[in-house]
């Protein structure tokens, strides 16, 4: 079987080719404000150096958010064209569960920094099984307690994503189909707040 | 050997796919606006308009080609609108493109968006240079002078607001709804020119500037209102538009007889007003000058007249590689 992971919904783009359990490419960098013009050379790279071409793909798994509402987009939009075009399925996958990959504990909390005290939050176990549901939440109002993995700039262990664990954890799961994969931004936009506190 | 570009514009509030035949025959297209859902902040929201566009982009993708009875395989070219506009939304027509482009290796091809206004004319006839461009909309009010297919020299623009903003801000001084532009149109031929206003900007250059003009009608209701007395929208209206259509009559006819050119389009979203679009009809007869004016449908942001450009685009060999970024703002060359 081969995949494509993509995920762009932080300032850290990652992409790999997984062909039949192993990876044959992965990029993981930071490249912040870059993510749209990086992302396509960055799958087109992918495809050369694994040496397959987008037609052979079986599936593909693409981060679908909480982060960066633009971020999610961009690698989003992407997977879901790509997807139709090949008329394959897609699995989408939570940053926060990507990101809480990385370290094996019983409890891993991911957070992404979602500004003025408020974090992007989930909690997995070492198999990946969610603890504490993604959401939108105030740092301090975290009850959970356990190993915190994130890119930003808190008391927590830097993300170094296990894509493999992912891929197993989700290769069965149901697909979804490319028209639907959409974002999970975990965020109403501010003026749908407004309009909401207005009509309260 | 014929060419079909299946072009994409998200440049606002409009999702839509089209394709077209060696640049003047629309073969297919789907325009999915989320104005309605605008309508209710009284503007375009632009984090919720590129939340629509990444939900509709491929559906969109996928009716144009039902719709047009086609594959992708018959497709020769993609193309973009890269900018300006809502850089968010741009973004996702934008790498909506550069993966149909790398999954079915075909050119990708970058089409400005005033590029795209001005070959909206090229699906009704096609154009005939040189010609001078009157380009007005929401977001733009430009004169450009082409002296053949793809080259544009910009005579003069917008100093402030662009023709369509100002539109919609007189509209809201006097209580019409969001989009106001075609109602203050509708009244404006109902009213009276009773209301002293300036003649915005009326001096020797091409530029525009209609912050001035948007400010005295401001300040006139205030007055008004402080007063005691009710302003009357109607005349408010025809105020307005007549000043802002003869100051746009004017410059372009200037522009057409410095430049020596006898054809004129007009294009973008504002080229639907009925008051400009008379006095335009009037000032070219009188002068002996070709006049094209889009059908209202192909005046509006569509990707029909991206798929257009994009075919002169493509005929000079304008390609875009796999880094192409979306640009809020851009020169068009």
């Amino acid at each position: 079987m081969k995949y494509l992971y993509i995920d762009s919904a932080t300032a850290t783009l990652v992409v790999a080719i997984i062909i039949d359990g192993k990876i044959s490419f992965i990029y993981n960098k930071e490249v912040g404000k870059d993510m749209s013009s990086e992302v396509m050379p960055v799958i087109e790279q992918a495809f050369h150096q694994a040496k397959i071409t987008p037609n052979e793909l079986d599936k593909i798994f693409a981060v679908n958010g909480p982060g960066s509402f633009t971020g999610i987009r961009v690698g989003l939009t992407v997977a879901k064209t790509m997807a139709w075009a090949l008329n394959i399925p897609v699995i989408p996958i939570s940053a926060l569960e990507a990101i809480a990959s990385t370290s094996n504990q019983d409890v891993n909390i991911a957070l992404i920094d979602a500004r003025r005290g408020y974090v992007y939050a989930g909690a997995y176990d070492r198999n990946l099984d969610p603890i504490m549901e993604d959401k939108h939440i105030l740092l301090e109002d975290i009850t959970t307690e356990g190993t915190f993995v994130s890119y930003d700039d808190f008391d927590a262990i830097k993300p170094d994503i296990d894509i493999m664990k992912i891929i197993k954890k989700h290769e069965n799961d149901n697909c979804v189909n490319p028209h639907n994969l959409n974002p999970k931004y975990l965020k109403l936009t501010e003026a749908e707040e407004n309009l909401r506190k207005k009509n309260d | 050997m014929n060419t079909y570009i299946l072009a994409i514009e998200t440049s606002c509030d409009e999702t839509s796919v089209s394709i077209i035949k060696n640049g003047q025959e629309e073969i297919a297209t789907v325009i999915l606006s989320q104005m309605d859902t605008h309508a209710n902040y009284g503007g375009v929201v632009p984090e919720i308009a590129s939340r629509m566009h990444v939900e509709n982009i491929t559906l969109v993708i996928e009716e144009t080609l039902k719709k047009a009875n086609m594959k992708m395989d018959n497709i020769t070219a993609i193309a973009v609108t890269y900018g300006p506009g809502l850089i968010g939304s741009l973004l996702i027509g934008l790498m909506a493109a550069k993966t149909l482009a790398f999954t079915y290796n075909k050119p990708l091809i970058p089409v400005h968006h005033i590029a795209g206004h001005i070959y909206a004319n090229n699906l009704v006839k096609r154009l005939e240079f040189p010609l001078i461009a009157l380009v007005i909309s929401g977001g733009h009010t430009e004169l450009i002078y082409m002296k053949e297919d793809y080259s544009f020299e910009k005579l003069g623009g917008t100093l402030d607001d662009a023709v369509g903003e100002a539109y919609d801000k007189v509209a809201r001084v006097i209580n019409v709804p969001y989009p106001g532009g075609p109602l203050v149109d509708k009244l404006a031929h109902q009213g009276e020119d009773t209301y002293t206003l300036p003649l915005p900007l009326d001096d020797n250059t091409y530029n525009f500037s209609f912050s001035g003009i948007k400010s005295a009608v401001i300040n006139l209701a205030h007055n008004e209102r402080q007063k005691g007395n009710d302003i009357v929208p109607e005349n408010m209206a025809t105020s307005f538009q007549n000043r802002v259509v003869e100051i746009l009559t004017k410059k372009t006819i200037k522009a057409l007889k410095e430049y020596n050119v006898n054809n004129l389009i007009v294009a973008g979203g504002v080229a639907a007003n009925k008051g400009l679009r008379e006095k335009l009809t009037e000032e070219c007869q009188k002068n002996n000058i070709k006049l094209t004016i889009p059908e209202i449908k192909y005046c509006t942001d569509n990707a029909a007249m991206i798929g257009a450009a994009g075919y002169y685009a493509y005929k000079l060999g304008r390609r875009a590689d796999l880094t192409l970024n979306s640009k809020a703002s851009d020169k068009l060359n």
